[in-house]
């Protein structure tokens, strides 16, 4: 799924780990979200979203929209 | 080594522990009974099924290790995980079906059935570097 986790996160200066350990993942699943290798779950996506204070269409592109 | 250890999460770790815990006495059972003659005198005696049941427990340990991996880690380790195990028993179901009618139909030599776990192992180590992805 298209998403913008790797410029919100860049934009931070954060590194892989440290956004995996904010979100409570490891850096594999950060890094797979990234490129595009793992959808996450809705319940994933949405602490995503609160962590970069954005709705999570504003980082995951709606594929069915 | 040390680093690379400290970099893996700590379901991984636990993980390698226990894999480590329940191989070494398969290993060791195995290497013994084919090179040595310490349970000949068992062979065919009652004591034989306990033997085959002790040999077999560790298979049993690695899949509760294999499942305890997938319950402790992230949702994208457990859907990895378990993708990279269905294809390796399901390649492994195949070659040991595979056989099993060679055997039948094509006078293939026969092979004893306990090498399907050695099997599977092998085959999940072959496919996991080709499996990175759960959506694809």
């Amino acid at each position: 799924m298209k998403n913008r986790l790797k410029l919100l996160r860049v934009e931070r200066d954060w590194t892989q780990e440290q956004l995996g350990q904010a979100l409570g993942v490891s850096r594999q699943a950060v890094n797979a979200l990234e490129t595009e290798k793992h959808d996450p779950s809705l319940d994933l996506a949405y602490r995503i979203a609160v962590l970069f204070d954005r709705p999570v269409e504003d980082i995951f592109e709606n594929p069915h929209a | 080594m040390l680093t690379a250890w400290k970099s893996v999460t700590p379901a991984h770790r636990r993980y390698v522990i226990r894999t480590w815990a329940f191989m070494v006495p398969y290993v060791l059972i195995c290497v013994s009974m084919m090179l040595t003659d310490a349970f000949d005198d068992i062979i065919g005696k009652p004591a034989g099924w306990g033997l085959a049941a002790a040999v077999s427990a560790p298979v049993i340990g690695q899949l509760w290790a294999t499942l305890s991996l997938m319950r402790e880690s992230d949702e994208f380790v457990r859907a990895l995980t378990a993708k990279q195990f269905i294809v390796a028993a399901g390649l492994a179901m195949g070659l040991a079906t595979f056989w099993g009618f060679a055997e039948t139909f094509a006078n293939a030599p026969h092979l004893p059935g306990w090498l399907i776990y050695a099997a599977f192992w092998a085959i999940y180590g072959l496919v996991s570097p080709f499996i990175k992805a759960t959506n694809g």
